[in-house]
């Protein structure tokens, strides 16, 4: 039904284009961003503030017998502190998302009674300047009596010890989905394949900026403007407000340049209530700035997931009929933003294969770890990676190329928009012919020659194939199939265009970028509706409550920016050029029909020397608006938009249902060398082909896939948030948790198709997060390189060096266990 | 016979110029450099993004050389002739590594960004013509979370005219 | 990371850093900063003043004798080193230097601080254990000399004494010497390595496999003998978040074949 376009003949900005859209215009952010005049929230001050530092846990799990903060508050230089005690009487516990028994966790800003991760923040102490406030945490004196901790989510039930008592267990949520018809599924089957373990790694995307914000209190409206780098000011505020005990409208959201989001600026509705908190207490603005360390040790983990049991049933010829797995999910001390991580997988629940049955049991645990929140693939990347090593496993264990398994099994581009067994709608792709794209820019042809080459330098080559779809923009109904009283439902975005006194076009817009660039497509959109040219529209940087005040889920996140950003975008310069023409109608005699907008002005076309320009439209109705006909009464020339998606909510008994409007494709392919003697590899060539629909701005998304698959490579090799048994993070910075720097980075060859979505109002996807498929990609090479060498099966999604030496030297202890049952 | 060792402070002052402008200010011995720029001069075009001297955001030229100003005290450059990413532009226009940055997309979020514009421009001026090779090892020190890099190695061999 | 109030004193010559470092049990001799002061950030160790050596030209400078052998201040940084041209004497020196970190760290970090550190996972140490370097203290009963198999004692812990200071190591002549290295990232952190030199007979040292370098004489350049050599070795090393005891202990072995092989592929040269 869709059809595949082969990639756009795209004209450089300079020459002249009949649209903006495609177009690889230069980033407006960037003449500021390369001057190092950026604002980041570190970058704001105020008279008279205060610098918060945070004392935090040094224990996993410990009660709190006793705080003493008056030393720290005789410092000289110390303006105050605050604890838990406080919090909890000037504040209602968070909202849980989570239905019983964890609906009881009494979630605050600070601990209070207790605490559950190593990290966790306890006290928060301000004063004259960054020093004195770590000098003063120094002298709160707290005292503990330690609780054994759960560090592995498969030993947090039984008889562990429990981290929420308020809740009596450490099961945070669980549930069994099942659709299709198992039984007859592994009737059908020639084989069962078993796999006991496959494990997702702790990690996240670190992004350069840490979290921050500066809270103002103004004593006289009881308003907060916080001024900070949230990237989803919608779920913050709807978390705050009711903490604070204050009106929504109270809590003002301002954001200008934030140093990279990637999910891991949602959840810090806590620290910022303790920033707002104090800046009323203190009678002052106060500044927090989040160290790298505490970062690390506290904020946004990705799930970590393990899938166990796991039965496929296929017939010999590699046709996979169906799953069953446990997955055992590990969302850390806390649930921010979880447990929603429980039913976003389900977005995903086939990958991108054509089997429809499929059972998964599923179960979230609280472990002595760092809360779990958003990271860039939330959810989707840990299920996509289980359906891509079964895949790969599948074809090992019946000896069949991983390639051609693929394109027996990937959902075809006839069968698009394909509804999935749960009721998700992929909207359109072509992942075949994605596929051979890949594998033609790393020479697949040629591959048997390039591994006996590599065999006669001692080398072991692997290649490996990672498929991955990036669901975008969010039914947020979802949330009400794990917890059936939520109201949460649809999406939305908002924007406003407006024409300016002076004819000059401004945007506002709700969403929250974070390097994605969104004052430059917002341009495009805007100037192809408006007919001016990118320079003539203004778009405000960043976002601020002030402006546009919300739409409930304004923000930046969930791939979405391409879909309900520039929904809004256009919804809101439609009604603008709609009342532009109105007015022209009326002002030049011509039906709207007639009329046109070009070159700044609204014209008719068959004369264009009669026009009126923009800035004519403006002075008219902002200043010169006597006399105007009684029809024009609704023409303001400032025009908002909330854009929302078309979602139902979806069957809550069959949990069946539309759960995210678009899916983007990526697929990567990956060349190594593993050098046998010590583990290590090399990659020699890597492939990523991507598919968001129709791309605004190419260069844009380009670097989205470049960058997600940079954070990928990363996550494979070497980054890893690993604990040891008592609690203790064992990577809390950058010289630890190594992040690829520069000579890490290997040769990389892209491609793109363009397969327009048909639900959205440009044919675009939202497409920020698809580079897990580097992830899978590098597994799957890795087990390919050990075929004929131990044969290990890769179970785990992190394989540095020393766990490929591992696998080269104890297959079967270090690598997944794979049984085949003749059905 | 020797003479007597200086003082030991906790505090003293300092003279530093900063892209021509020079500056006395009374520091804390204990002030990193990187404070001193962004919180005393309020020159915040330098970024801070870790706490162990490992991603770069902080580089700056300190009497032509290319340091972390995270790993330096303030009053280690008492006297000292300092670069910040805010004296490369010529009034409003952008120097070529500048417009290189720009016009190769390479630059996303802009956090990494002043600290691989110096790190370049100390490059290209020991080498101006440099390969692919020597690129990344002279950005070796600077973390990009959001670009992979790939794009700043073109902006920098664009804007060394190859 | 923000450091703990401390004194700060800059002297213009050696005798009055003596002094000062004699003084106060608390005080430190600050370097290139760039372990220091990363150890101050975290409050790991918060030293009550620090002597910054930056202004000593004693410390400074790179001389060759007659003989061969390179005279190396203990304030010369990794870039100067790399850039020297009576380094290239010993070319392994700059080699090495040129895989620390980065550009910024070399261009402050010196070969003082690095082995003054004496973290196992520094480059330095079981470099010049491999060539057999003299490290020359000064101190307020002058100058002595230690041979790089005595200077390192410990983690963290040199020979260098209260109120001393490293001011030069000596290298000596060569050109037979190779490096290997498995590292967190390329040319990131050690997690094992290895430095051979040949000079007649094989001298070897591992690194990162104990908490100094592992000092090894192999009886001959064969991988066999060198492999007999780290097995028959003492040591025990830690198991930690980038490896295992048995990896590491692996990885050492591997390596130092590689060293010897490249500093053998020299002397055929």
């Amino acid at each position: 039904m869709t059809s595949t376009t082969i990639t756009p003949e795209r004209v450089e900005s300079d020459a002249p284009a009949a649209t903006q859209k495609g177009q690889n215009v230069p980033r407006k952010e960037d003449r500021r961003l390369v001057q190092g005049e950026g604002i980041f929230v570190d970058d704001v001050k105020r008279h008279g503030m205060g610098y918060i530092h945070f004392v935090r846990s040094p224990y996993a799990h410990a009660h709190i017998t006793s705080i003493d903060v008056s030393k720290a508050e005789e410092l000289p230089g110390v303006y105050g502190t605050l604890t838990g005690e406080e919090v909890a009487s000037l504040t209602e516990p968070f909202f849980q998302l989570a239905r019983e028994p964890a609906s009881h966790l009494q979630d605050y800003a600070l601990a209070v009674g207790k605490v559950r991760f190593v990290g966790e923040s306890i006290v928060a102490v301000v004063a004259e300047t960054r020093e004195l406030a770590r000098d003063a945490s120094e002298l709160v004196e707290i005292e503990y009596d330690p609780i054994a901790p759960i560090v592995d989510a498969r030993m947090a039930q039984g008889d562990a010890p429990v981290l929420h008592d308020d809740a009596g267990t450490n099961v945070m949520w669980e549930g069994s989905f099942e659709w299709g018809d198992l039984d007859a599924a592994f009737a059908e089957a020639d084989k069962i394949i078993k796999i006991d373990e496959l494990h997702f790694h702790r990690f996240n995307s670190t992004p350069l900026e840490t979290n921050g914000a500066l809270a103002e209190f103004n004593r006289g409206t009881g308003q907060w403007t916080i001024h900070c780098n949230n990237q989803f000011p919608g779920f913050a505020a709807i978390m705050m407000g009711p903490a604070l005990r204050c009106g929504i409208d109270k809590l003002r959201f301002v954001t200008q340049d934030i140093g990279g989001g990637f999910g891991n600026k949602i959840t810090t509705h806590p620290q910022l209530v303790v920033c707002c908190l104090l800046a009323r207490k203190l009678r002052r603005p106060v500044q927090w700035t989040e160290w790298r360390t505490d970062f690390h040790m506290s904020m946004s983990h990705a799930n970590e997931r393990w899938f166990l049991d796991t039965e496929v049933a296929v017939k010999n010829d590699g046709t996979l009929l169906g799953f069953r797995t446990k997955a055992l999910d590990d969302t850390g001390a806390w649930l921010r933003y979880e447990p929603l991580g429980c039913i976003i997988w389900s977005q995903v629940a086939p990958g991108m294969y054509r089997w429809r049955n499929i059972r998964v049991d599923f179960t979230q645990v609280a472990t002595n770890k760092a809360p779990c929140s958003p990271n860039r693939g939330y959810s989707r990347m840990q299920h996509l990676w289980f359906t891509e090593r079964v895949i790969d496993i599948v074809a090992h264990e019946l000896d069949l190329d991983p390639v051609d398994v693929r394109k027996l099994n990937y959902v075809r581009s006839d069968e698009m928009p394909y509804e999935t067994p749960n009721g998700c709608v992929y909207d359109s792709g072509d992942y075949a012919r994605m596929l051979d794209l890949g594998l033609e820019l790393v020479d697949y042809a040629n591959i048997d020659a390039r591994r006996a080459d590599a065999k006669a330098r001692g080398k072991l080559l692997g290649l490996g194939i990672g498929s991955t779809l990036d669901s975008g923009t969010n039914n947020f109904a979802q949330s009400q199939l794990i917890n059936s009283d939520l109201q949460f439902s649809g999406n939305n975005e908002v924007a406003t265009v407006k024409l300016d006194i002076f004819g000059e076009i401004v945007v506002t817009l709700g969403t929250v970028p974070q390097g994605q660039g969104h004052e430059t497509p917002t341009s495009q959109v805007v100037s192809d509706i408006l007919g001016c040219s990118v320079d003539d529209v203004q778009v405000r940087a960043g976002h601020d409550s002030y402006w546009n005040s919300h739409a409930g889920f304004s923000g930046t996140y969930a791939s979405q920016f391409a879909v309900t950003g520039l929904g809004a975008v256009k919804g809101a310069a439609d009604l603008l050029a709609a009342q532009i023409k109105r007015l022209g109608s009326a002002v030049l005699g011509a039906p709207i029909e007639a009329l046109e907008l070009a070159e700044g002005s609204v014209r008719i076309k068959d004369n264009p020397e009669v026009a009126l320009p923009f800035m004519a439209c403006g002075a008219i109705i902002n200043a010169n608006n006597a006399g105007l006909p009684d029809d024009l009464e609704d023409v303001t020339l400032n025009c908002r938009y909330v854009y929302k998606p078309p979602f139902q909510v979806p069957d809550l008994e069959r949990n069946f249902g539309n759960l995210t409007l678009t899916y983007a494709t990526q697929i990567h392919v990956a060349v190594i060398e593993v050098d046998p003697e010590t583990g290590y590899y090399d990659i020699v060539d890597y492939a990523a082909v991507d598919d968001c629909g129709k791309r605004i701005n190419p260069r844009i998304v380009e670097g989205q896939v470049m960058g997600a698959t940079a954070l990928a490579l990363g996550a494979a090799t070497w980054e890893i948030y690993a604990y040891d048994e008592d609690g203790n993070l064992l990577t809390p910075n950058f010289y630890d948790y190594h992040v690829p720097h520069a000579l890490d980075m290997p040769p990389l060859k892209t491609a793109d198709i363009e397969s327009p979505s048909p639900f959205t109002p440009l044919g675009t996807k939202g497409m920020g997060e698809g580079g897990g498929a580097g992830i899978h990609a590098i597994c799957a090479a890795v087990q390919d390189a050990l075929r004929g060498n131990g044969d290990a099966i890769v179970a785990d999604s992190h394989n540095p060096y020393h766990k490929v030496w591992e696998l080269l030297e104890h297959p079967a202890e270090a690598g997944g266990h794979v049984s085949v049952v003749n059905a | 016979m020797e003479a007597s060792a200086p003082a030991v402070s906790t505090s003293r002052s300092i003279t530093v110029t900063i892209n021509g402008t020079t500056y006395e200010r009374e520091v804390e011995a204990r002030k990193l450099l990187i404070h001193f720029i962004r919180d005393d001069l309020d020159l915040t075009g330098s970024h801070i993004g870790c706490d162990t001297g490992n991603c770069g955001a902080c580089s700056v030229i300190v009497d032509g050389t290319l340091v972390k100003s995270c790993m330096m005290l303030a009053v280690q450059a008492d006297g000292a002739s300092i670069e910040t990413v805010e004296g490369l532009a010529d009034g409003e226009e952008l120097n070529k590594l500048q417009t290189a940055f720009r016009s190769n997309h390479a630059l996303q979020c802009g956090y990494c960004t002043p600290g691989m514009l110096m790190s370049a421009t100390a490059l290209l001026r020991s080498n101006p013509t440099p390969s692919e090779g020597e690129i990344k090892k002279a950005l070796q020190g600077n973390i990009c979370r959001c670009t992979g890099y790939w794009n700043i190695f073109k902006a920098v061999k664009e804007a060394s005219g190859q | 990371m923000l450091l703990r109030e401390v004194g700060y004193a800059r002297p213009e010559s050696l005798g009055e850093a003596i002094q000062l470092l004699a003084a106060d049990d608390g005080a430190r001799a600050l370097a290139g900063g760039q372990t220091l002061i990363n150890v101050m950030k975290a409050r790991a160790g918060s030293p009550d003043a620090l002597v910054d050596l930056s202004r000593i030209e004693e410390l400074r400078g790179i001389e060759l004798a007659g003989d061969g052998t390179l005279e190396i201040g203990a304030m010369t940084t990794y870039s100067q080193i790399m850039a020297s041209s009576e380094a290239r004497a010993r070319p392994i020196l700059g080699e090495v230097c040129a895989q620390i970190a980065d550009v910024q760290v070399r261009n402050r970090g010196t070969i003082g601080g690095n082995i003054c550190t004496s973290d196992p996972t520094n480059h330095l140490p079981p470099l010049l254990a491999a060539l057999g370097a003299e490290m020359v203290i000064y101190g307020a009963a002058g100058e002595r000399v230690v041979a790089a198999d005595e200077f390192f004692l410990g983690v963290y812990m040199t020979a260098v004494g209260t109120g001393e200071v490293l001011t030069k190591i000596r290298v000596p002549a060569g050109r037979s010497d190779g490096f290997a290295a498995v590292t967190l990232g390329i040319e990131g952190t050690c997690i094992a390595s290895a430095a051979a030199s040949i000079n007649g007979s094989v001298k070897l040292a591992l690194g990162c496999v104990d908490a100094v370098p592992v000092v090894l004489a192999p009886a001959s350049v064969a991988a066999d003998d060198v492999r007999a050599a780290v097995q028959a070795a003492d040591f025990f090393p830690p198991s930690d978040v980038h490896a295992s005891s048995e990896y590491r202990t692996h990885l050492a072995e591997v390596l130092a074949v590689r060293a010897v092989a490249q500093a053998s592929e020299k002397t055929k040269g």
